[in-house]
């Protein structure tokens, strides 16, 4: 009998154990949001400039998310096809598409023609038929148009191809600035700010960024006006200066400083520099980011042992830990729009670093897929239905809250700490 | 012996070195910005032709937000990034070689942790004695990590790895206000591998003199 009880206790030992880690990797609340599926054929018009600009097409099909390109070797008409021929809605539904996009790409002097239908096969509607003139070095930007509008009239979705990263170019022994819009295209450096830059952020009307530079040989904290390119010391404390993330309003920045002795997380408020010290532990706290309404900060803190999320709610100080599962949780970021916060989670099962997502109460957490190799620095989308983040390849991914897909968006390597912004004007 | 050996005496550095240039610079930038707004102007006079059936969008705009690549940051302070390591000139040879063999010895770290580990504690002394006997030497303890977990929280435990060092030749007797401290975070490794041993080589605090 007193086998059976021990037998009986040892058992209720382990079980919430284990149901605790199956949690985390299986994950059965998320519902497969139905990506709407679209049929492109090639485009009319200039053979060459038509193909390229049809790449980006597809390739911000992927990145958005919402659409699922249905692969071209399955068409009737393969194309080129610039215009959708109404008599022929039938093939295309006949194939599954929810949509079908033709496009006519014509090159004059210096400028791209882009003109561009998309049919909605449900209710035979011509969606979108519009023409877009850009420059030719900067043709993705008409696609950037056209799939906001695609995005906005077929799914009700904020403007995602109208935003940018801010992240970190390693060329040689250098790292600095560099922005890039979403899908890759138009990536260029912003040259100066010393030899040593790390963790930018974007502040929220797209006109700032906020920046670690080694500068003056120390990590200080500097503001970057992006159309003056001044810059401003932000903080320049003895010790770290490191790891800015604006709040909604951008009147403020969370930063982690060590000026007191250890790392410790700090409100600056920008105007007038002055910190506000939050956390007081004697170990590692770091990587603060701003809820969304501004009343709490999510952060990392090595004070239960190893690196976990911990939760403060800013008036009261009050603070919860969220994370329970592995040794090594860090990098947390809020959602703009939704209680989520996505950090990355060392796993067990394959020793590597992975994006995870837990909600603000500490339930639900899963993890994210991604590339698999060791992924880093989470961002969320304006209207936090994707994830971004940088990979050990160096490149720059993005998924969504299901790991549904992993589109990479930069390539050639060398990117690290990719920072969303909201869309720019 | 050049002791502006920091970012500024980089070639293809793109901070301006002095007033004249960034004056040159700024005329330049100003001439492009007027022709970009000329060409804007232009095609957006140019712009709207093809117009069908449906809805209409009007055409995208083309500015790109983001500084002209060619131009650089204006940072604050142009004396930025001066006070880098002496490399000894003004110092005798033999205190020359000295400092370099103060400079030689790193301490090294076990994985996640920023204590100093029993054996390192001789070159702590060491150096504490070497500092002692040259008073008018400062040192700077240089924090570092393995590229393992995020470069954040590396930039915080780089630190405290230098902290450690820092309080122990404190303890040692050493005055606070000759010891100064940097964390690198996973910045810089000392061997660039992907496998314990290189890691074990990049959790370290490296000491430098600096006066």
């Amino acid at each position: 009998m007193k086998k059976i009880i021990a037998l009986i206790v040892i058992i209720s030992a382990i079980f919430p154990a284990l149901a605790r880690a199956e949690r985390v990797h299986i994950d059965v609340e998320a519902r497969e949001f139905k990506r709407l599926k679209v049929a492109m054929p090639a485009f009319g018009g200039a053979r060459a400039l038509a193909d390229s600009v049809w790449a980006i097409c597809a390739k911000d099909l992927e990145i958005s998310g919402a659409f699922s390109l249905i692969n071209p070797k399955g068409y009737i008409n393969p194309g080129p096809m610039s215009k959708v021929e109404p008599g022929t809605l039938h093939n295309w539904s006949l194939i599954g598409a929810d949509y079908v996009i033709a496009a006519r790409v014509d090159a004059q002097d210096q400028l791209v023609n882009l003109v561009i239908q998309v049919v909605e096969l449900s209710t035979s509607r011509i969606l979108i038929n519009t023409a877009y003139t850009t420059k030719r070095e900067t043709a993705y930007r008409a696609v950037h148009a056209f799939m906001d509008n695609f995005l906005g009239k077929a799914l009700g979705i904020d403007p995602l191809f109208s935003t940018k990263f801010v992240a970190v170019q390693k060329t040689g022994k250098k790292k600095q600035l560099y922005t890039v819009w979403c899908d890759g295209t138009g990536g260029s450096p912003i040259k100066g700010g010393g030899d040593l830059i790390l963790d930018p952020a974007w502040s929220p009307d797209g006109k700032k960024i906020a920046f670690v530079s080694y500068w003056r040989n120390n990590p200080d904290l500097y503001l970057l006006d992006i159309p003056t390119f001044e810059v401003d010391v932000i903080s320049a404390h003895k010790g770290i200066n490191t790891t800015p993330s604006f709040d909604s309003t951008g009147r403020k920045i969370a930063c982690t400083l060590s000026k007191d002795g250890d790392p410790e997380i700090y409100i600056v408020d920008v105007a007038s520099r002055n910190p506000l010290r939050l956390t007081s532990s004697w170990a590692i706290d770091t990587s603060p980011c701003f809820s969304p309404d501004g009343s709490k900060v999510v952060f990392c803190s090595s004070r239960g042992g190893n690196p976990q999320i911990y939760l403060m709610d800013i008036a009261s100080r009050k603070t919860d830990r969220l994370t329970f599962q592995g040794t090594y949780n860090s990098e947390p970021v809020f959602s703009p729009k939704r209680d989520l916060i996505a950090f990355i989670y060392l796993s067990d099962h394959d020793r590597q670093y992975h994006i995870a997502l837990i909600r603000p109460d500490g339930t639900g957490m899963k993890v994210l897929p991604g590339t698999g190799r060791g992924d880093e620095s989470p961002t969320f989308s304006p209207d936090g239905r994707l994830i971004a983040f940088s990979s050990s390849d160096g490149n720059i991914y993005v998924t969504d809250l299901i790991g549904s897909f992993t589109a990479r968006v930069t390539s050639g390597g060398g990117f690290s700490q990719p920072c969303w912004s909201r869309p720019l004007e | 012996m050049s002791r502006r050996e920091g970012i500024n005496s980089d070639q293809d550095n793109t901070f301006f070195k002095n007033k004249e240039e960034y004056m040159r610079r700024l005329g330049r930038g100003i001439c492009i910005i007027v022709i970009l707004s000329l060409v804007f102007f232009a095609f957006g006079c140019a712009k709207k032709k093809i117009e069908q059936a449906g809805e209409v969008t009007p055409p995208s705009e083309q500015k790109e937000v983001g500084p002209p690549s060619e131009m650089g940051m204006n940072m604050p302070g142009a004396e930025g990034g001066v006070q880098a390591t002496p490399q000894g000139g003004a110092q005798g040879s033999a205190v020359s070689a000295d400092i370099a063999a103060f400079e030689k010895d790193d301490i090294f770290f076990d994985y996640d942790k920023a204590s100093i580990r029993p054996d390192d504690r001789k070159i702590l002394s060491q150096k504490a004695a070497f500092l002692n006997a040259h008073p008018q030497m400062n040192v700077k303890i240089e924090g570092y990590c393995d590229e393992r977990g995020t470069s954040e929280y590396n930039l915080a435990l780089g630190e405290r790895r230098a902290k450690a060092a820092q309080d122990y030749l404190v303890f040692l007797g050493i005055k606070p206000d000759r010891v100064s401290i940097v964390s690198y975070g996973e910045e810089n490794p000392l061997d660039p591998g992907h496998n314990e041993e290189a890691w074990a080589k990049n959790r370290r605090a490296h000491f430098v003199i600096t006066e």
